[in-house]
């Protein structure tokens, strides 16, 4: 990296992200006080956020153009890695989605998702153009192995977030439309196939989000729970740390994938345009080093980590108020999840690599 | 690098559309039931009677060698304070303090000690009795908040007997709290304080379970939404024998004794029949959160209840410790069963008179074990010197922790010329030796220390380690039954230690100790009475039966019991009358 590329480092992608890890790590607080013990989440986010900028920095340092070119050797360890939690991975409520690593745990469906934009992107990059089908079927081979290894673990909701970020980057990197609606169609008459494939309580969830009250008690309970205590929050919120639905643990996993309902319920309206602002904004700068990138490889890059965190906060945030499915993917930067934070900060890094080494069109 | 690289513009544009599209949905969404319907959703969240209880397991229970429990749990009503719902605190409290017959400060701090957890009950009185409950039922609508509880409640089959091995009960405090919280103790729940419940904390306690159920706005149970029942605790099975508990329990109390102890013990295992402590407590006040009152009355009380004298104090062990003596001259090879000695009635050393009972003429040292003859054993101790004297008494494991799996156990003492200054802080004198030699001057030692010499010589020499666990069960519920832990072996000499065991013999069948002469059983032993500053002299008997092959070893203590002969030996013989009922001894001897 040459000093004189720190000139174009988006300042303020790396403010708004920093503004997300530690108003996260106060709201991670708030979720998880009543535990045994208060601190251990927030010094675990420390830790992991530590960690997560040196990532952040080592994947805004190496230029892209030179990790593009190892996406085969990345190919290989998404798989291993996917593979390896099959064979050895640590259970946690029915699903397979962590390796143990000495006292750690890393969950790799994670740091799937950051590999899997590498490699997408290098394999869109050999083409000039994605027309016909022989170059478009290989590209969703190179995507559905991984895919098919995580909706295996079972873990729907990456699955679908891998999915968004093939869908996007193959958008982008300019596959007609007819290609594109073609093999939309064609999931969608897959679709039946799919719900064969589903696991019983995935069933439930998705019945749920079209209708809560048909199982008010079991899966819709933390539908219903969860937009009382988004909805309680009304304009400026209960105040930080006066959550009732936070205190009395209505809410399952409100330090994961609910960590929204405690932004909700204590800061209100307000608070949730806060975060909300600031994640736009984090977009917005996104979409910029997108269409400043200075080839094609370092905009699908950009295209694929954009599409990822929408795509997560969309569905994150939905979910809590009824818009989207339960399926568990954590809040970008604000949930609990060490290798998703650390994922999700190389892959910030990854955007500043392709913002900072783009055309100089300011000169 | 490519040069003709153009961007997609237009479909990034689409892209950034969606993306906008997507968080405006987001905002609208948040608008219209955090702004628009927000009132109603709060009231539904003030609304939400969703209760969790915390199901509380039961402990294990606590069985005797032959399976029949000494404790068990309860189920008992428990009056318990949501303090989420306690709305009108200044004027619920007090109409409760007033039904339970409670200080409201109490209650107050009760609630005040909780109040990290708002969500879980808080326990006001566990065990209030089917009266109190259905006052409060009648009360509900004057009492938004109180709930009544299920719990189980630990029983002590027995109350006080066995107190002192049981232990109790209690709730955890601050810094046990602080200590265990990664296992999973909270604020209000019950943990072993002493004795077995205490060693055994991790056996005994299960782990609790949970009960999420929609309430009325009276708090009455509408429907059940989750149940993870409550893992009760695993059972242990000790090595106390009810029925000679029992009878140490009613020996101790035969007379008009005030304070004493009582080990029995298998001399072949090193594990423990019987073991009391008189004046004991009821477990069961602690098993209920003892009032103050009643703990200031155990605690303030002088003959000290809560003290288990069998391991927990230490007392100058008298003519007992002639055991020690004997032994050390006959391993010496300073004496022998027909050596005989002149016993005036005093032994002189120097310008001090050492005194004995009476005069006995010239006796043999046969006749100096049964009879207890001071000059005898005067003699010897002052030729074998302190040092030597205390070596054996430590090497029989007196004066240090047998390592009993109980709590509260003291070393006693035995001071050596060496070691006395440091110990004491007083200078060894010459005529300590002869102090020594009948268990009197510094010496003290524990029931259960005497109780583990006394094995000893029973099992040819081996000191093990005194237990009260005879297996427990493991989490998959399988047995796992404790083995017996050798501490030294290869004590004694043969020789020596038939001319003891024929001396201890003697002493019973025709000496001190006539008062535990069974014609059953033949049994041996030592009887002593020791001199003390603090009043009658302690009396002490220390035996084994049956004399030729030993299977039980017991030893009774009386604090200011007087004459062990008297006192103590009349304990032992009502243990060792309920360890062989008439007719059946002999049987097994024959058997043999």
């Amino acid at each position: 990296m040459r000093p004189r590329m720190l000139r174009y480092v988006d300042w303020a992608l790396v403010a708004a992200t920093l503004g997300l890890v530690l108003g996260g790590a106060v709201v991670l607080y708030s979720a998880t006080r009543t535990f045994p013990d208060p601190w251990a989440f927030v010094k675990a986010r420390a830790m992991h956020a530590a960690l997560g900028l040196i990532f952040l920095v080592v994947f805004a340092a190496v230029d892209y153009q030179a990790l593009g070119r190892l996406w085969r050797p990345l190919l290989l360890a998404t798989l291993v890695l996917l593979a390896a939690v099959d064979v050895m991975g640590r259970t946690a409520q029915g699903a397979q989605r962590w390796i143990p690593l000495g006292p750690l745990s890393f969950q790799p469906s994670e740091v799937a998702k950051l590999l899997l934009i590498i490699t997408l992107a290098r394999h869109l990059d050999s083409h000039r153009e994605v027309t016909s089908l022989r170059q478009v079927v290989p590209v969703l081979l190179h995507a559905a192995v991984p895919i098919l290894l995580i909706v295996q673990q079972p873990d729907m909701g990456t699955s679908l977030v891998l999915l968004a970020i093939l869908t996007a980057m193959l958008f982008a990197a300019g596959t007609p439309m007819q290609t594109l609606g073609g093999l939309l169609a064609s999931g969608a008459l897959a679709a039946p196939l799919l719900w064969q494939m589903l696991h019983d309580y995935q069933r439930r969830r998705l019945i749920v989000f079209l209708d809560p009250t048909s199982d008010p008690l079991g899966a819709g309970y933390a539908l219903i729970q969860s937009k009382i205590a988004v909805g309680s929050g009304q304009l400026l919120g209960k105040g930080f740390l006066q959550g009732t639905q936070n205190l009395l643990r209505f809410i399952p996993e409100q330090h994961t994938d609910f960590i929204f309902t405690v932004i909700g319920e204590e800061l209100g309206f307000a608070g949730a345009l806060v975060m909300l602002g600031l994640f736009g904004l984090w977009l917005w700068r996104a979409s910029i080093a997108a269409r400043q990138a200075k080839d094609r490889l370092g905009m699908l890059m950009a295209v694929g980590v954009l599409a990822m965190i929408a795509f997560h906060l969309f569905i994150n945030v939905g979910m809590t108020v009824g818009l989207a499915p339960i399926t568990g993917i954590p809040l970008p930067f604000i949930s609990h999840g060490g290798s998703a934070l650390i994922a999700m900060l190389a892959a910030t890094g990854l955007l500043l690599n392709v913002g900072m080494r783009r055309k100089k069109i300011l000169f | 690098m490519r040069t003709d690289y153009v961007p997609p513009l237009r479909r990034l544009r689409v892209l950034n559309a969606i993306i906008i599209a997507l968080i405006g949905l987001l905002v609208a969404r948040l608008w219209q039931i955090q702004v628009l319907h927000g009132a109603e959703y709060l009231r539904q969240s003030e609304e939400n009677r969703i209760r969790d209880y915390t199901l509380t397991a039961p402990r294990g229970v606590i069985y005797d060698r032959k399976g029949r429990p000494l404790v068990s749990n309860r189920p008992a009503f428990t009056v318990a304070i949501l303090p989420l719902e306690l709305t009108h605190p200044a004027r619920v409290l007090p109409r409760l303090a007033q039904l339970l017959g409670l200080p409201v400060g109490e209650i107050q701090q009760r609630i005040e000690a909780n109040r990290d957890r708002p969500f879980e009950p808080v326990r006001i009185r566990r065990d209030v009795g089917a009266a109190a409950v259905a006052r409060i039922e009648e009360n509900r609508m004057d009492l938004p908040g109180v709930i009544i509880l299920v719990e189980p409640v630990r029983h002590y089959l027995y109350g006080p007997m066995a107190a002192h091995v049981l232990g109790y009960v209690g709730e955890i405090s601050e810094e046990e709290l602080g200590q265990r919280r990664d296992q999973g103790y909270k604020p209000g729940d019950l943990i072993g304080k002493s004795g077995v419940e205490r060693v055994y904390e991790s056996v005994l306690r299960g782990t609790d379970g949970r009960l999420r159920m929609e309430v009325d706005a009276l708090g009455r149970p509408l429907r059940v939404l989750q149940r993870v029942p409550a893992i009760p605790g695993r059972a242990i099975v000790l090595t106390l024998d009810l029925t000679l508990q029992k009878a140490a329990f009613e020996g101790l109390r035969t007379g008009d004794q005030r304070s004493g102890a009582v080990v029995a013990m298998d001399p072949r295992t090193g594990e423990i029949l019987a073991l009391e402590s008189m004046p004991a407590y009821d477990p069961n006040l602690f098993a209920i959160g003892i009032t103050p009152q009643r703990w200031q009355a155990l605690t303030r009380d002088p003959l000290r209840p809560m003290l288990n004298r069998a391991l927990g104090a230490a007392f100058e062990p008298g003519s007992v410790f002639k055991i020690v003596t004997a032994t050390a001259a006959l391993e010496e090879g300073i004496v022998g069963p027909t050596s005989t000695f002149y016993a005036p009635g005093y032994f002189r050393l120097g310008r001090w008179i050492f005194r004995d009972l009476r005069a006995w003429g010239t006796v043999t040292f046969l006749q100096g074990i049964q009879n207890s003859i001071n000059v005898v054993f005067y003699t010897l101790g002052f030729r074998l010197g302190g040092e030597t004297l205390a070596a054996y008494a430590r090497k029989m494991g007196l004066g240090e922790i047998t390592g009993v799996d109980l709590t509260g156990e003291i070393a006693g003492t035995i001071p050596s010329p060496s070691t006395k200054q440091q110990l004491i802080g007083e200078p060894w004198y010459p005529g300590d030796a002869v102090n020594m030699s009948i268990g009197q001057g510094a010496v003290t030692v524990t029931p259960l220390q005497v109780a583990r010499m006394i094995s000893s010589v029973a099992n040819g020499g081996t000191l093990l380690r005194p237990r009260v666990l005879l297996l427990a069960h493991e989490r998959d519920r399988t047995a796992r039954p404790a083995d017996p832990v050798v501490q030294r072996s290869g004590l004694y000499d043969a020789r020596a230690l038939a001319v003891l065991r024929a001396g201890l013999r003697a002493a019973v069948e025709r000496g001190t100790g006539r008062a535990t002469n069974l014609t059953r059983v033949a049994v041996a032993g030592k009887t002593g009475s020791a001199e003390n500053p603090r009043g009658k002299p302690h009396a002490w008997f220390a035996g084994y039966a049956p004399a030729e092959a030993p299977r039980l070893a017991v030893v009774a203590f009386v604090e200011h019991g007087f004459r062990g002969g008297l006192a103590a030996a009349p304990i032992v013989r009502h243990v060792m009358e309920a360890a062989f009922p008439e007719g059946t001894a002999t049987v097994r001897e024959a058997g043999r």
